[in-house]
């Protein structure tokens, strides 16, 4: 979706907290932030159930109907619309669990529009009717493209939160936990990103 | 005066989509206004479903009837699953989850003219 950026002002905090805390916090107590599904999670998870409604309702119709028309593009759709229900699943859920298993879809998903639209524009015969990957989801607005790419940055930002959060609550008494996420942090950049990703939230 | 239906709902859902857009771009949270506009949208998709069934009760069939129906049924849960899950959102992302339908219920016309092209609009 093209939804235009509010400009980072300090007072466009997402979550619904009642402080009048003027700083970007990007975890305050309010349990709601607590998860994948609130915030800019609101909104993906709304786009991937619209998706794997979509998608594994038209699948389930075409090979109910005409599967031996297109065997490989409605096959193609079912998985699709399989991968999608997960991320939509998982994202929801928002357990560490469950964002774990909301990575790997949206890799999968990622890599198959990446993958199916090349095939799609490479062997058109493969493809009497399309899929929801087709062409790289130009059938759907390319949403299917940027999808996994939102779905991807949103868990990366909210699994750094919480590794941030271990590790500031846990650091006092638990030496060992602070190194793991200290050490997690390091995976994603420099040190200074855990600041930059606290702007970035204002921003969302 | 077939096409005015599906015709005022690409409209309404695509000003529906702006507004909400709007609240989204000014951080505001749901509001009552914006509730009462996904109403009328589902109002009016309502009325939309009565046509097409009266039209398959009558006796025409298009060559897609299982996605049709399955259109029929989708179409007027829209706005009800984005409102609900839009209102469990305190923040600008409520507004953001209604232009969402408000675009689907746009679209959804212009899929519906595709599957049964009898259904103007």
């Amino acid at each position: 979706m093209s939804e235009p950026l509010a400009p980072p002002e300090p007072t466009a905090s997402p979550e619904p907290t009642a402080s009048p805390e003027p700083t970007a916090s990007p975890e305050p107590t309010a349990s709601q932030a607590d998860s994948t599904r609130t915030g800019p999670g609101r909104l993906l998870v709304a786009v991937y159930g619209l998706f794997a409604l979509s998608a594994s309702a038209r699948a389930g119709v075409q090979i109910a109907t005409k599967f031996s028309h297109a065997p490989v593009a409605y096959l193609l759709s079912a998985f699709a619309g399989v991968v999608y229900i997960l991320a939509t699943v998982t994202l929801a859920v928002g357990t560490p669990t469950a964002r774990r298993i909301a990575v790997v879809s949206c890799s999968v998903e990622l890599v198959g529009v990446l993958a199916v639209g090349t095939w799609s524009l490479a062997d058109p015969a493969t493809f009497p009717d399309a899929t929801v990957w087709s062409s790289y989801g130009s059938g759907y607005g390319f949403v299917p493209l940027v999808l996994p790419v939102f779905g991807l940055l949103w868990l990366r930002r909210w699994t750094r939160r919480s590794r941030a959060r271990r590790t500031t609550v846990t650091s006092a008494e638990d030496a060992a936990a602070a190194a793991d996420g200290g050490v997690a942090h390091g995976e994603g950049g420099a040190p200074g990103q855990g600041a930059e990703d606290v702007v970035a939230d204002g921003r969302t | 005066m077939n096409g005015a239906v599906p015709t005022t709902i690409i409209v309404v859902g695509l000003a529906l989509a702006a507004y909400a857009l709007v609240m989204t771009a000014l951080n505001r949270r749901m509001t009552v206004p914006l509730l009462a506009a996904v109403g009328v949208l589902e109002i009016l998709l309502l009325v939309e479903v009565g046509i097409i069934v009266a039209k398959l009760a009558g006796g025409e069939r298009p060559a897609g009837l299982a996605t049709l129906i399955g259109y029929l049924i989708a179409a007027p849960l829209v706005p009800v699953a984005a409102a609900l899950w839009g209102l469990m959102e305190r923040s600008r992302w409520g507004p953001a989850v209604i232009a969402v339908a408000g675009l689907v219920a746009a679209v959804l016309m212009v899929r519906l003219h595709e599957i049964w092209p009898a259904i103007h609009v």
